[in-house]
């Protein structure tokens, strides 16, 4: 028989036992954290967004779980459009109310997520090199990893003048859009502060893939260096079509920003010999972050570290090391956490610099060299110089959003 | 722009103009002679691309690459059209396109998977590689390699197709292909045979841009774009209409580049615009 003692016990605990269900959905629900990465799995950049979104989901699967989170890598295809991006950016942030993002294939899409981000409160680490993701377009949800367009010519175009003080007149061809424009007025700043006669310069769409008549147009003007600020496969088609028409016999060629080795590979060995190349990674870098994440990607390919999958690595780590210091998956948190952050990151130690959450970390000049001189089948280039070439916060223009 | 550029620019705008002729050939060739439009062109021309990788990686010379490729291309293209394309023949062209896409599209996610994502490089062969001199400007020795065997292809496609007995057969089937047939000739043979020459022009304008691009898995659509443009700019399914388109569209790309180089990609389009304002057949298309 029940007793008044034992009624009572259980009433106060029937709501109790009625609520639990909740309870539990809650802490299912928290224990599995989404980590989204928004790349292009089609359109221009899926070649770069392909193997981005790899190295994001390596560093997902690696890390494992976060602030007691078990993480789970999610996918948003952007198609290379970048209303579709900041589509998915909103339906992400505004509906599902996952506030934080890694990822960018581009700049273009890069600068409307981050935007997108910033609106709607939330964290997005992202690799795009457009000095505005950092400049004037910086806000405080943002941080970004690559180098910006400032560093990749203060890296490569500075030091190639040092190199050949004799080569004074200087053509370039231009991607139109946000991150060819960028690096090319940086080249225009540093070919004013030095001297450099800037022969002049070709712009070519997004869907050029046939440069013969841009490269006639540089031949025609007898330059000592050929820059090609862009990024992508239409910079190995450049640099290979200038090849073609024997440029390289009294021309020096700069791509002042490549992907590194997976563009070396697409290009070959012959027509890497004797070009300079500004890379954000390289895989023989020694040290800790870059020996750990090689050790990943040998597991995953049996190969080395491209630098695409260093990018998507790099920004995820990035996020879940914010994630971990402040001990929380909130926006706000994590934002505080990143701000001045070290870390042993892919190219050595990494540091977020707070003022304009740029990470600071080397850009290599690199020069392409002879077959007979590879010690191994990745063996293209030798790192000409390691700069870490960033403007002050102050002239950036950063104003975090206000 | 000076002369001796603006002459240069000719002459390079010819010799684009013929690489764009060869790379839609094949599309021209079978919308003219099946009015069937093959969205599956790009793809085959992406495989012949990426055989001559695999070929030359494997130590295998360009010039086998370039006899096996184009081979492997129109062995596909009788198995594409034997297994599903023959089933379309007398479906919409709004079906037909979405059927040779997907067929497309498998192909390129097979390419992606058998090789990955990113670019390769297919090196020149060592006979071919240099330049000529045309008075101060140089021209790679390839380049005009590839506009010689293009030049030689229209010949001998034209002489096919308009001075032999395979010929007649192939334009009588698709005028009346009823009639031919009852004339005791096979006409499911004749359409399989006008797609194997699609497919093997597809594959040698593959083999031989690998050297010239180098190979990815997305080249397809950018082949097939600029193959569209030239056939509607010269008239759909006009052999002579792909060469005249080939060689214009070569010519404006290649002057714009220096008159105007941000909108030279852009003057494409207008120029394919123009001409369908003007023409809208096409420069040498009958209505």
């Amino acid at each position: 028989m029940i007793d008044r003692r034992k009624f009572v016990g259980g009433v106060a605990a029937a709501p109790m036992f009625l609520a639990a269900p909740a309870f539990v959905r809650r802490a299912n629900a928290q224990s599995t954290l989404p980590i989204p990465g928004l790349y292009s799995l089609s359109g221009n950049f899926a070649n770069v967004g392909s193997a981005m979104n790899d190295g994001s989901a390596w560093a997902v699967e690696q890390y494992g779980t976060v602030a007691g989170n078990k993480l789970n890598y999610m996918l948003l295809d952007d198609r290379g459009d970048v209303g579709e991006a900041v589509r998915k950016v909103n339906d992400l942030m505004a509906v599902q109310r996952i506030k934080h993002l890694v990822g960018a294939s581009n700049s273009a899409v890069g600068l409307a997520a981050q935007r997108e981000a910033f609106l709607r409160g939330g964290i997005y680490v992202h690799q795009a090199g457009a000095d505005e993701a950092t400049g004037k377009d910086c806000n405080r949800s943002t941080f970004r990893w690559t180098a910006a367009c400032y560093s990749a010519v203060n890296s490569t175009v500075r030091p190639l003048i040092d190199k050949y003080p004799n080569a004074k007149k200087w053509y370039t061809i231009t991607g139109q859009y946000v991150f060819g424009d960028s690096l090319l007025s940086n080249c225009k700043e540093v070919f004013a502060e030095k001297g450099i006669q800037h022969l002049g310069n070709s712009y070519h769409s997004l869907s050029d893939r046939e440069y013969s008549g841009f490269i006639a147009s540089a031949l025609a003007t007898s330059p000592d260096v050929l820059a090609i600020c862009n990024f992508g496969n239409q910079t190995l088609d450049v640099i290979r079509q200038a090849i073609s028409f024997g440029m390289k016999r009294n021309t020096k060629i700069l791509a002042v920003w490549s992907t590194g080795l997976d563009q070396f590979q697409a290009l070959g060995p012959e027509n890497c010999e004797d070009v300079y190349f500004g890379c954000n990674y390289w895989h023989s870098v020694d040290s800790p972050g870059n020996r750990r994440f090689a050790e990943i990607v040998k597991k995953k390919t049996g190969e080395v570290p491209n630098y695409l999958q260093a990018a998507g690595y790099a920004v995820a780590q990035m996020l879940m090391e914010g994630m971990n210091k402040a001990n929380s998956t909130e926006a706000d948190a994590i934002i505080k956490s990143l701000e001045g952050l070290t870390y042993e990151g892919p190219t050595g130690t990494e540091t977020i610099r707070a003022g304009d959450h740029q990470v600071i970390k080397d850009y290599y000049l690199m020069l392409g060299k002879p077959k007979a001189a590879m010690k191994d089948k990745n063996d293209f280039c030798d790192v000409v110089a390691a700069t870490k070439a960033f403007l002050p916060v102050e002239k950036t223009g950063c104003k975090m959003g206000v | 722009m000076s002369i001796q550029l603006l002459i240069f620019q000719i002459l390079n705008g010819i010799g684009i103009g013929m690489i764009y002729f060869l790379l839609s050939a094949g599309l021209t060739l079978i919308f003219g002679l099946m009015r069937f439009v093959n969205f599956t062109h790009g793809a085959l021309y992406l495989l012949a691309a990426y055989v001559a990788f695999a070929l030359t990686r494997s130590g295998i010379s360009f010039w086998i690459a370039l006899l096996l490729a184009p081979l492997t291309t129109t062995f596909v293209a009788i198995v594409i059209e034997r297994l599903i394309l023959r089933h379309t023949y007398r479906m919409a062209h709004e079906a037909q396109i979405l059927i040779t896409f997907a067929t497309a599209l498998f192909i390129q996610e097979m390419v992606i998977l058998a090789f990955g994502p990113l670019g390769q490089n297919v090196s020149v062969p060592p006979q071919l590689s240099g330049v000529v001199f045309l008075g101060p400007y140089v021209y790679p020795v390839y380049r005009l390699a590839v506009v010689g065997v293009a030049a030689v292809v229209a010949l001998l496609v034209w002489l096919l197709i308009e001075r032999t007995k395979t010929g007649s057969i192939l334009r009588a089937g698709s005028e009346k292909a009823e009639m031919v047939g009852l004339l005791g000739i096979n006409v499911d043979l004749v359409f399989m045979a006008t797609f194997a020459l699609g497919g093997a022009l597809a594959g040698l304008a593959g083999v031989l841009a690998a050297p010239l691009r180098g190979v990815d898995p997305f080249m397809s659509a950018e082949a097939l774009g600029i193959a569209f443009v030239v056939v509607v700019v010269g008239g759909l399914g006009t052999l002579s209409g792909a060469l005249v388109g080939g060689l214009l569209i070569g010519l404006v790309q290649s002057v714009m580049s220096s008159v105007w180089p941000e909108g030279a990609q852009f003057m494409i389009y207008a120029s394919m615009a123009l001409v369908l304002l003007l023409r809208p057949a096409g420069l040498l298309g009958r209505n």
